[in-house]
């Protein structure tokens, strides 16, 4: 006596349909163009910007556009953690001008030797992140609202012990990693920084491609109810990418201040939109689980070259180019969107 | 058998309906009385939900003719059918638990004032008015739905549909998620629906309830009509001997003794409770597969889920190969104790973008070499386990959203073979496989427990739980109703018991 499927979500299986569909090389191919759909953005932006400027395409200005982004780009490493586990930091704002005010303060008012100040800093921004962390996991807030919580908290923390004071005298050490040349005099501006970033980004690399902890984030976003019955911790999980993405916002915000050459008393939150907007035009899902690290150095090369290329052409005033960052922006994550997404994924 | 009377509503002239190679329903015949509660009864598969869903409107594409209140329809949308008087109360209730009761009665029909805001005086008085005329007048409509029971809950979903119109209702499974207590009331309620002279359409398992609430059963098999038969001239055996299609052995088998000192207790599972079971005790012995049958929404599958670490549970010991599990554990806790559990969704415990050997070794990794997962080190674990399921194809590179439903499922259980858990708790490990998969499946289980290693296998599908298991707990409404050794037993002993 057979069984009979009644719903069409049972269906019976048959041998036809056990067949496993078979991809062809050219659409291995196809497929492979559009999870590179960053990467073809990015190549036709520089084809663009370099016949419509003859500034563009010089080593200088590619030395000018790696250090506008360092900062963006070592905040984007921890974001590529959080956004990966399908959560979202918007704290990383405020944690980075509490995190650079608070190394200044260690140094100009309690006289603290170097490096203890930085490390401080660093301290106070991983603290933040575990702040949201728990915040989120033990007490179950949403990340957005964990971390909108903890943006406030930091930037509170940040005026009032600020009290609106300004510093210019920064310790030597910041000031080093934010604006010291690599390779003598004539050597890659913002080298430090610029190395800095790249190590951030390699280190994330690394620990998402090559370690269980990594395996871990991507299949917390991927599926939460199947990691939790492979027996992953979601929930610690995610209180690991926040408490990263701290550490980052408080390095970012030291090597920016030192960069700067000031102490703000205020957050720049420009930063925040920045760091997502990177990790999501590489293409890293909002949703989580898909993307990576590697993603996000594309990302972070083509915001580059969109704010720098539209510097570089001569009849687009400053008034205007908000705007236009705005189209490109918008068309470059459709096109990642419609493509990349429906691609099959390929990680890190 | 009785055909077309004067007082029929509704009748139902030959209905055939095909899913692509499936056919469903076969010339199949059905009519319904002003007043009368009409039960449609049969096997899993055997066509009650097509026909149901052709009465609703849900399907439009069938042949055979409809006829109701002396007109042929054809309803397009389940729209059109409430519009014209049929109306379906579905097992998942489709009302609003943040709105209150009375907001629930009329959404999306409230009474206006003649400045057109809501009357709600009026929808208030309304509301208590019918609900007492059912029998519940104690009922607070001004209360949000979700502070009441789900079987109040369903009281108000019943009176919506009638408030909508329908002069048919179409009950799905009504009392699967009802305590006992909550299906008393129910039958009080379709006897108030009756005496107002309302048609009901009556969809169960249960068959006890069926012989104490429908006038006329129609019994379906394998998409046709076996037969209609008065109620007050038929026996509980005579109805099963006609789903099954075979005459029934009528003799119930022995109670099963209880575990004796010498076996190997590996899940020990005491007075376990929560919302939607009670008192739940069962043990697992090494070498074992215990199965636990139960109708859908009978709680089995939240009882697996609940000694997972997956579903609240409000008391009870959990107790595995010995060491208790502490009041309140996650699934992290309950797979270190030595637990595995592949659920009845597989949706919800497959990565289908990631590869197969990802979906095998990610409980393992920390086994598996060092901090480091090696791919070559995960396929040398994964490719064995993908061979002795037999995976098809073994490909353990695949994406494993791109195998077929069986295939995905012999990946689940390929998880543990490798490094096995003491218990491994399956939750319909056949549910829309052909025979081959499902024997290679059940096979599987065997062998784990040819291997002394505990399973428990949780299913509404009587033919894996009997094919598969040592000892069977039946479980109805929440409740274990008995438990018995798997000899002699077939699917009448069983649905004798639920």
């Amino acid at each position: 006596m057979g069984v009979q499927a009644e719903s069409s979500n049972i269906q019976p299986e048959t041998a036809a349909e056990a067949r496993v569909i078979q991809e062809s090389s050219r659409e291995i191919w196809i497929r492979r163009l559009k999870t590179l759909a960053p990467v073809w953005t990015l190549l036709v932006m520089w084809i663009i910007f370099s016949l419509a400027s003859p500034s563009f395409a010089t080593p200088a200005n590619f030395n000018n556009i790696l250090a506008q982004v360092a900062t963006a780009g070592i905040l984007a490493v921890g974001m590529t953690f959080v956004l990966l586990t399908g959560e979202i930091d918007l704290s990383i704002a405020g944690v980075m001008g509490l995190s650079a005010y608070v190394a200044t303060q260690f140094y100009t008012i309690h006289h603290l030797p170097e490096p203890l100040p930085v490390i401080a800093g660093l301290i106070v921004g991983t603290l933040c992140g575990m702040g949201s962390g728990i915040i989120s996991t033990v007490i179950r807030v949403p990340t957005f609202m964990a971390t909108l919580a903890m943006s406030l908290i930091a930037e509170g923390l940040l005026l009032w012990t600020s009290q609106g004071t300004q510093y210019f005298k920064l310790s030597p050490f910041p000031l080093w990693i934010g604006s010291a040349k690599l390779g003598g005099d004539d050597g890659l501006r913002s080298g430090v920084f610029i190395l800095l970033t790249t190590i951030c980004l390699l280190i994330g690399y690394l620990v998402l491609r090559y370690t269980r902890f990594g395996r871990y984030v991507y299949m917390t976003g991927a599926n939460p109810s199947a990691a939790r019955l492979a027996g992953v911790n979601t929930r610690a999980m995610v209180f690991a990418v926040l408490t990263i993405s701290g550490f980052t916002a408080g390095l970012a915000g030291i090597a920016a201040m030192g960069r700067l050459g000031t102490a703000l008393p205020a957050p720049q939150s420009n930063f925040l939109i920045q760091a997502i907007a990177v990790v999501v035009l590489g293409g890293t899902s909002l949703t989580g689980g898909r993307g990576g690290m590697w993603q996000t150095a594309v990302g972070l090369l083509i915001y580059g070259s969109l704010s720098n290329g539209l510097d570089n052409i001569a009849n687009i005033n400053s008034f205007q180019k908000t705007f236009i960052t705005g189209l490109v922006l918008l068309a470059a994550l459709v096109v990642n969107i419609v493509f990349a997404g429906k691609a099959e994924r390929d990680r890190t | 058998m009785s055909s077309t009377t004067s007082s029929s509503i509704l009748e139902l002239k030959d209905i055939s309906k095909r899913f692509r190679t499936l056919q469903a329903l076969k010339n199949v015949n059905f009519d319904l009385r002003q007043g009368e509660t009409h039960a449609l009864v049969g096997e899993n598969g055997a066509g009650k939900s097509t026909l149901m869903r052709i009465l609703a409107g849900v399907y439009d594409g069938y042949e055979g003719e409809f006829w109701f209140n002396g007109k042929q329809v054809h309803f397009h949308n389940p729209k059109e059918a409430l519009n014209a008087g049929i109306g379906m109360i579905h097992q998942e209730l489709s009302t609003m638990p943040t709105l209150t009761v009375a907001e629930n009665l009329f959404l999306g029909r409230q009474p206006l004032t003649r400045f057109g805001s809501v009357d709600w005086k009026k929808m208030q008085r309304v509301a208590h008015e019918e609900l007492a005329n059912l029998g519940f007048p104690e009922i607070n409509v001004n209360l949000p739905l979700g502070t009441y029971s789900l079987g109040i809950q369903q009281v108000v979903e019943v009176l919506r549909v009638i408030l909508s119109g329908a002069q048919v209702l179409i009950m799905d499974e009504p009392t699967s998620a009802l305590s006992p207590a909550e299906v008393e009331r129910l039958i009080q309620l379709i006897d108030t629906l009756r005496q107002q002279k309302r048609s009901i359409v009556y969809i169960s398992h249960f068959l006890d309830e069926v012989m104490r609430v429908a006038d006329r059963i129609t019994v379906l098999r394998d998409g046709q009509k076996v037969g209609t038969l008065e109620r007050q001239d038929t026996t509980l055996d005579q109805l099963i001997s006609l789903i099954l299609g075979h005459e029934i052995n009528a003799t119930l088998p022995s109670v099963l003794p209880e575990a004796t000192e010498q076996d190997h207790i590996l899940l020990d599972v005491k007075d376990l409770s929560a919302d939607v079971f009670k008192n739940i005790n069962f043990q697992v012995v090494a070498g074992q597969i215990l199965g636990i049958y139960g109708p859908i929404g009978a709680g089995h599958f939240d009882v697996a889920r609940a000694i997972f670490g997956m579903y609240r549970f409000d008391q009870g010991i959990i107790t595995i190969d010995g060491k208790k599990l502490p009041d309140k554990f996650s699934a992290r806790q309950a797979i270190k104790a030595g637990l595995a559990y592949a659920t009845e969704s597989r949706r919800k415990s497959m990565f289908l973008d990631e590869p197969i050997f990802r979906n095998i070794t990610l409980p393992h990794l920390s086994q598996i070499g060092t901090i480091v997962p090696n791919q070559a080190q995960e396929l040398k674990v994964a490719t064995p386990a993908m061979i002795r399921t037999n995976v098809q194809p073994p490909d353990p590179l695949n994406a494993a959203g791109k195998l077929s439903g069986g295939n995905q499922q012999k990946v689940a259980i390929a998880r543990w073979l490798t490094f096995p858990p003491k218990v491994l708790i399956v939750s319909e490990p056949t549910r829309g496989m052909d025979v081959g998969a499902k024997s290679e499946v059940l096979g599987i289980l065997r062998t784990l427990r040819n291997e002394h290693y505990g399973v428990l296998v949780v299913s509404s599908e009587p033919e894996t739980v009997l094919a598969v298991s040592d000892q069977i707990a039946v479980m109805s409404h929440g409740r274990i109703v008995a438990q018995l050794d798997n000899k002699g037993l077939d699917k009448d002993s069983l649905m004798r018991l639920i």
